[in-house]
C-alpha cells in the first residue's frame, strides 16, 4: 500500500514539475510580449509625432526601404493589436496553469499526508 | 511546527513579519534578493541605453551647416572605413525601433534624443525608488530573522518546536 502511494506521489510530482516548467515558459513569453508591446508603443508615438511629409524607412534585411507614413502607422497599430491578442491568450494560459498547479499541489499534499500516516502506522 | 496554514504570504505589503516562521522569512528574503537583482540588472541595461542616447544626441550636435561637404570616414564594417562626404546637413535618419527609421531635421533629432534620455532617466528613477523600498523590506526581514534565531537559541534547547 505504501509503495502504491509512493508511486502515485512520484507520478504526481512529475506532472507537477511539468506544469511548473510550462508555467515558467508562459511567463517568459508574457514578458517578451510585454517588451514588444512597449517598443511598438514607443514607435507608434514617434510616428504620430512625425510631420505628414516626413520620410519613413523600414529596415528589411540590410537595406532601408522607403515607406508611406500612413502605411507605417497602420502597420504598427495592426502589430500592436496582434500582440495584445497574443498577450490575452498567454494570460489565460497562465491563469489556467496557475489553477492546475494549485490543484496538483493540493493533491500532492494529500498524498504526502497519507504517506506520512501510513508510515506512522507501520 | 504547526504552520502549514495559508500560503506563505506571496503578495504585497502588510504582512506581519513577526508572525512568519524562520523558513518563511528565509524564503521571503530570498525572493526579495532575487527581485533586487532584477532591478540591478534593469538599471544596468537602462544606463547603457541612456549612454547610447546621450552619445547619439551629441553626434547630432556635431552636424551643422558648416560641416557640409566635409569628408568623414564611413564604417563599412567594424574595422574597415571608406571616405565619404557629408552632403545633407539638414536631416538625419533615426532608428525609432522595430525596424522603422524616420527622417528628421537636426532639431527634430536633438529633440528625439533629449526625449529618449528623459524617458530612460524617468524609468531609472522609478526602479530606483522601488529598489529602495524593497531593500528596506529586506532589512526588516533580516532583522526579524536574527531576532527569531536569537530567541530560538535562547529558548531551552531540548524542546524543539
Amino acid at each position: 500500500m505504501t509503495e502504491e502511494i509512493q508511486k502515485k506521489l512520484q507520478k504526481e510530482l512529475e506532472i507537477f514539475n511539468g506544469v511548473q516548467k510550462e508555467y515558467h515558459k508562459a511567463m517568459a513569453q508574457k514578458q517578451q510580449l510585454d517588451s514588444q508591446l512597449n517598443e511598438n508603443k514607443a514607435v507608434k508615438e514617434e510616428l504620430m509625432l512625425l510631420k505628414k511629409d516626413a520620410e519613413v524607412y523600414k529596415l528589411i534585411g540590410p537595406v532601408l526601404i522607403k515607406q508611406d507614413l500612413e502605411e507605417a502607422r497602420q502597420n504598427v497599430a495592426k502589430r500592436m493589436e496582434y500582440i495584445n491578442k497574443e498577450m490575452k491568450r498567454t494570460d489565460d494560459h497562465i491563469s489556467a496553469l496557475e489553477n492546475k498547479q494549485e490543484a496538483l499541489q493540493e493533491n500532492l499534499n494529500k498524498l504526502k499526508n497519507d504517506l506520512g500516516k501510513m508510515k506512522i502506522k507501520a | 511546527m504547526a504552520t502549514i496554514s495559508a500560503a506563505p504570504a506571496p503578495g504585497m505589503q502588510q504582512i506581519d513579519l513577526s508572525k512568519l516562521n524562520l523558513h518563511q522569512l528565509a524564503q521571503l528574503k530570498q525572493q526579495l534578493d532575487q527581485e533586487l537583482n532584477v532591478f540591478q540588472d534593469s538599471l544596468q541595461t537602462l544606463k547603457i541605453a541612456q549612454g547610447k542616447f546621450v552619445e547619439s544626441g551629441e553626434s547630432v550636435e556635431k552636424i551643422t551647416p558648416q560641416t557640409k561637404g566635409k569628408t568623414v570616414l564611413v564604417p563599412l564594417t567594424g574595422s574597415m572605413y571608406v571616405p565619404g562626404t557629408i552632403i545633407d546637413t539638414d536631416n538625419v535618419i533615426i532608428d525609432i525601433g522595430t525596424g522603422y527609421y524616420a527622417q528628421k531635421d537636426i532639431d527634430g533629432g536633438k529633440d528625439y534624443f533629449k526625449r529618449k534620455v528623459e524617458f530612460v532617466t524617468e524609468q531609472m528613477e522609478k526602479i530606483q525608488a522601488l529598489a529602495v523600498e524593497k531593500s528596506k523590506a529586506r532589512e526588516a526581514i533580516c532583522m526579524m530573522l536574527e531576532m527569531k534565531l536569537q530567541a530560538q537559541s535562547q529558548a531551552q534547547k531540548p524542546s524543539t518546536s
